[in-house]
């Protein structure tokens, strides 16, 4: 029997209705779904479009297997729904008039369009806590702005920081800002408007009053910056070029299989790191006795650096240091990762089975709560599966 | 010291936060109204101690890696080596609602402040521990500083150019992401606790956080083997998707379209309407196919604008554009500023810099009170004398024996 039976969940028997077809949005309502609060997607007749974004894991297109729709709607029930469409918008206004959160997202401009500020559920339902997660906010100078993930990324800091240290750029004339294949911004976004909507529900607890959330991807960017922009703030901004040459080694270097960061700039670390190394001649040299030096002459210590570690694996090497105690580690593909002792020891990733019986992993939750755990309480729901169901539960009491 | 009418009035943490990542969990929970007190250790000092500091001048109380982390609260200077200030630590965990704390995995317990003790002193707190790679497992006592947690947790893997090495995230992205993480689960904790009196143990890991951004990549490995692409800034379904150079040094704007219909008024506000006609444009398929060219025509029309009006232009059209915005820029966005995202404390030492509230805000609110980050036990005699009552000459004692400051 699952141990977390039995035991309670953080947001039990509280309603939320999701709207959206962000990622942001659509990841926040799943993390209310995690701890346990009955979270209804509503979707469009036509389905939200992740459906058809993949990876399927039987091969071809199927809307009830796409891996990042399945990865947002987790533990959630699914409603077919148009708020847009007149006709419907009573039966949505029923829903969201029972709820306790509504969570929107989406192009401000589509927000305002569908009328889904909280002004419009004012009186239907004065405690309702509505999250709206949008690129730029719903209010400011550039509220009207479209945006995605890239430009948040873009515009929120994090794009002209990377690569950070102590990677680097070597030509920054010709190595332009970057971001990941993933859509990075949109579920850090999502992840602080979950925490809003619990602070909605706190804050309500008070005043007995709801709120309107306001989050954009702008800010949930430029809220994980603060050592970045420390540096603008106190001193002067970072360039982008390789940086941390001041106190070496603190770097990222290629070995025989890959790469390797190596941080030993305070000089026991640097001695062990020499006698991970064999101790070789160079190690006692005058002009690497300290961090300020080794960095000063960081142009003939690399090469020397380098040739040691071209002549092992990262895992060697990664080792050889660590046994020492000195920070270092080897950069791990994704296979790697999934692979590893650490992350099979702590059951981290979820396994599913498709319906041609391929099975295959997604991310499980890095939340452990020990009186309140995580539990995968359903699977996300297919294409209006729920949408008789949810309607007779909760308007029943209407 | 508690504010008026925000979520976490009358909630106080004991933060034992280190670097950045926990840090930002109590400065969060203090935007929020809770009062925070900050457990320090000269010992122990982080980034304190690192640069930057105010006008490049070293000094405790002016590095802006600790003032921008650290708003809003209190701070008491104790040496937790030392047995007396030990004590003192846990009569202020026993009058605190929450725990923060990141220290190496073994630590707290070792100062005797692990789960299984606090919750002697005060049955329920909410205990949340963050580690990098969690607090069981292989690598639980690895030191997880930002880039390994970039290189371990399939980020970098997804991180930089076809064919070419991964990269490394800017922003000690790691650090203050799943602090952000941690503020979600300890409001969690303390929404079931005002239900059922029942506080809890919690546990993060940076690394876990990390992976749970990229499940698409976890997926497609498990079904195929294949590891993920590194796609530069392009994107599998929209074109174009980069950032382009513009007017200036390291100036760049990032470009982003996905229907058909954006992609016409793009053509249109950059005055190549014959684009839209273009077969090798018309759809997404075929812009995905050919956007090295769109891209080389695209890079030639913003290479002669300023940002400012590459983005006004696009945005105009309605085409998702935004500035690739360096540090300075963001803290100096009029747009951040005028929703009161970007916030100007002044700090008694380090001056009036900018730093970031909350990020978001309710009903047009972030926080209440706009107090810097404290200088080095600039509150220990409230916290002592005030919250815990301590008599003039058991802190006298204290403060001569060097177990506070």
């Amino acid at each position: 029997m699952d141990k977390k039976e039995g035991k309670p969940a953080a947001l039990a028997g509280v309603r939320v209705v999701e709207c959206t077809e962000t990622e942001s949005a659509s990841f926040c309502a799943r993390l209310l779904g995690d701890a346990g609060a009955d979270v209804v997607k509503v979707e469009p007749p036509s389905g939200d479009q992740h459906r058809k974004r993949g990876p399927f894991p039987d091969g071809l297109p199927d809307p009830d297997w796409s891996g990042m729709f399945l990865y947002l709607n987790a533990n959630k029930r699914g409603v077919t729904l148009d708020p847009g469409d007149s006709s419907q918008r009573k039966v949505f206004d029923d829903l969201v008039a029972t709820a306790d959160i509504l969570v929107v997202g989406g192009q401000s401009a589509e927000i305002e369009g569908l009328g889904l500020r909280r002004e419009a559920f004012q009186e239907l339902n004065p405690s309702l806590v509505v999250c709206a997660i949008t690129p730029f906010g719903l209010s400011g100078p550039n509220s009207g702005y479209v945006g995605d993930d890239l430009t948040a990324v873009a515009a929120g800091g994090l794009s002209f920081a990377t690569p950070g240290v102590p990677d680097g750029v070597a030509d920054p004339a010709n190595e332009p800002p970057l971001t990941a294949n993933t859509p990075l911004a949109e579920l850090m976004t999502g992840v602080l408007g979950a925490s809003a909507c619990v602070a909605g529900l706190l804050a309500r607890q008070f005043s007995g009053q709801g709120c309107e959330i306001d989050l954009s991807l702008q800010e949930g960017v430029a809220a994980v910056m603060p050592y970045e922009l420390a540096h603008a703030a106190y001193h002067e901004p970072k360039k982008r070029e390789l940086l941390g040459f001041a106190l070496m080694p603190n770097v990222y270097l290629p070995c025989k299989d890959g790469y390797i960061v190596i941080m030993a700039v305070l000089d026991g670390h640097w001695r062990s790191l020499m006698a991970a190394a064999g101790n070789p001649d160079w190690g006692d040299l005058e002009v690497f006795a300290t961090a300020q030096e080794r960095g000063r002459n960081w142009d003939a210590l690399e090469p020397l650096l380098l040739e040691w570690t071209m002549s092992h694996t990262g895992e060697e090497i990664a080792r050889m240091a660590q046994e020492r105690g000195v920070p270092c580690f080897p950069a791990y593909s994704v296979g790697q990762m999934m692979g590893s002792a650490h992350v099979t020891e702590r059951e981290f990733l979820q396994e599913f089975t498709s319906p041609g019986g391929q099975s295959f992993k997604l991310p499980g939750h890095p939340i452990r709560m020990a009186a309140t755990p995580w539990r995968s309480f359903r699977p996300a729901p297919r294409l209006g599966q729920h949408t008789a169901e949810v309607l007779r539960e909760w308007l029943s009491e209407l | 010291m508690s504010s008026s009418s925000l979520p976490l009035r009358g909630i106080r943490v004991a933060d034992f936060g280190q670097v950045i990542a926990a840090p930002v969990t109590a400065q969060m929970l203090g935007w929020l109204g809770a009062e925070v007190i900050l457990v320090e250790t000269e010992s122990r000092f982080t980034t304190r101690v690192w640069p930057p500091f105010a006008d490049g001048k070293f000094g405790i109380n002016q590095s802006g890696g600790f003032n921008l982390v650290n708003n809003n609260k209190l701070s008491c200077s104790l040496d937790l080596g030392n047995p007396d200030a030990l004590a003192v630590a846990r009569d202020i965990v026993r009058v605190s609602d929450v725990l923060v704390e990141n220290y190496a995995t073994g630590v707290m317990e070792r100062l005797g402040l692990g789960y299984d003790e606090v919750r002697k002193l005060r049955p329920d707190i909410v205990y949340m521990s963050l580690g990098a790679f969690g607090r069981s497992g292989p690598f639980k006592d690895l030191t997880g500083f930002h880039s390994v947690i970039n290189l371990f947790s399939g980020l970098a893997a997804v991180t930089g150019y076809p064919g070419t090495h991964p990269r490394i995230m800017g922003g000690l992205i790691p650090d203050a992401f799943s602090g952000c993480y941690c503020v979600l689960a300890v409001l969690e904790a303390l929404y079931h606790r005002s239900r059922t009196g029942e506080g809890q143990f919690i546990e993060v890991s940076m690394t876990e956080a990390l992976t749970g951004m990229i499940p698409e990549a976890v997926m497609e490995f498990s079904l195929t083997g294949r590891e993920p692409e590194k796609t530069g800034n392009r994107d599998g379904r929209k074109a174009p998707h980069n950032v382009f150079r513009c007017q200036g040094e390291e100036k760049w704007v990032a470009v982003s379209v996905e229907t058909d219909e954006q992609f016409r008024a793009l053509a249109q506000a950059t005055g190549n309407p014959g684009w839209a006609d273009d077969p090798r444009y018309a759809t997404t398929q075929a812009r995905l196919e050919n956007q090295d060219a769109l891209e080389s025509s695209l890079r030639q029309w913003t290479a002669g604008l300023s940002v400012k009006t590459v983005v006004a232009t696009l945005q105009t059209a309605g085409v998702p554009a935004a500035p690739v915005n360096d540090s300075a820029e963001v803290l100096a966005d009029s747009h951040l500023v005028e929703r009161g995202f970007v916030v100007r404390p002044e700090h008694p030492v380090a001056g009036t810099r900018p730093v970031l509230s909350l990020p978001w805000a309710a009903d047009g609110r972030r926080a209440d009170e706009l107090r810097p980050a404290p200088t080095f036990g600039e509150h220990n005699d409230w916290v002592l004398k005030e919250l815990l009552q301590v008599p003039d000459e058991e802190y006298e004692r204290l403060v001569s024996t060097g177990a506070i400051g």
